[in-house]
């Protein structure tokens, strides 16, 4: 199969992936087309250089969440505004209301905690387990554990202030 | 609310995304062509052309530098010429050592940690820039206004509106430097934070 085919069947199929780690790591739908199309040249761009000893989508965690590291936001915006979350929630009608709101929190509290906590607790909603986590952050199993309990007591406490 | 039920909404939300498969093959290969501006490109963009102001006036500092005929204005020639030169080239190096980050190699801590580091020391480069901006107006103007108009500014009896005026400059520019300085100081501040708990 051609090189093209291989990749383009590989963005489609794991499409939501790229997705959820732009719309974390963005909080404007500007920032985030750009922020997908970055990181899907960059996943092009070293297409090469994956080894079959991980898991594609390990290794495709790894690009995305690098690259989101250094991408530079446009301008700084007021971070309750959340446009990102109705980029995913407006697509479906049938959607309710508490689901909405809790998206809608969740991508709040997210956007207040720095980069490092921002991608262990993206990894830890995606299912990651710890040790997974570890291979993509390249954190110590324990070191992850610890983190990880720091920030969902952090995100408690904001979510009952607010 | 717990964050159970985060959890929740967040895998109701990734069920829904699976079930949307928007991407054609044609978008795709669209976006790995690269056919927008990579911000960090535009950056650089903006900051090699200022170096290259600053390289044009400092070739016709030196090609002038003969008329700088005091030791006073020779030393305020060199400050001038160290500080269109220097400040640039090592704002372009750190530019470059940001773009070349491989993210393909290394894990997201270790590249956290190298872009944190470089882009303070991008920021700091900028804070030198603005504190030597405002001293700099002690040595740049001597050296521009002897090749420019052949005067020596040191020598010069000045009208009392002329100093008013230069002094309302320095409040005014002063209130900047602060203004921009403690800016980055914020910026930097939380970055060597996040540094230290890397480390």
């Amino acid at each position: 199969m051609l090189k093209e085919t291989v990749f383009t069947n590989l963005i489609r199929e794991h499409q939501a992936l790229l997705y959820k780690v732009t719309s974390v790591y963005t909080d404007n739908k500007q920032d985030q087309e750009d922020l997908f199309q970055e990181v899907v040249y960059q996943l092009w761009k070293y297409f090469d250089s994956f080894r079959q000893d991980s898991k594609i989508t390990t290794w495709m965690y790894r690009v995305a969440m690098n690259t989101a590291i250094t991408h530079l936001k446009k301008k700084k915006r007021r971070p309750d505004v959340l446009p990102i979350a109705e980029v995913f929630i407006k697509q479906n009608d049938s959607i309710d209301d508490v689901y909405e709101e809790r998206l809608r929190l969740l991508y709040k509290h997210l956007h207040h905690l720095n980069t490092l906590d921002k991608g262990l607790i993206f990894l830890l909603l995606e299912g990651k387990s710890y040790n997974e986590i570890a291979l993509i952050t390249g954190l110590q199993v324990s070191n992850v554990g610890t983190r990880i309990s720091r920030i969902k007591k952090k995100l408690k406490t904001n979510m009952t202030k607010s | 609310m717990e964050i159970e039920e985060l959890q929740a909404a967040w895998s109701q939300m990734s069920n829904e995304l699976e079930q949307q498969k928007k991407l054609t093959n044609d978008i795709i290969l669209d976006m790995t062509k690269q056919k927008y501006q990579n911000k960090f490109v535009l950056v650089t963009k903006y900051e090699t052309l200022g170096a290259l102001v600053c390289f044009i006036i400092s070739f016709l500092v030196v090609l002038n530098f003969n008329k700088l005929d005091t030791w006073y204005l020779q030393i305020c020639g060199v400050l001038t010429l160290s500080f269109l030169i220097i400040l640039p080239l090592m704002v372009l190096k750190t530019l470059k050592r940001i773009k070349n980050i491989d993210i393909s190699k290394g894990s997201y801590k270790e590249n956290l940690s190298l872009f944190l580091k470089t882009k303070n020391r991008l920021l700091k480069l900028q804070q030198i820039g603005i504190g030597f901006g405002f001293i700099g107006l002690l040595f740049i103007v001597p050296v521009t206004s002897k090749i420019m108009s052949n005067k020596d500014v040191f020598l010069i009896s000045f009208k009392k509106e002329q100093y008013i005026v230069f002094t309302i400059t320095l409040v005014i520019f002063a209130f900047f430097c602060k203004w921009a300085y403690s800016g980055y100081q914020k910026i930097t501040q939380s970055a060597q934070e996040l540094i230290k708990d890397l480390e």
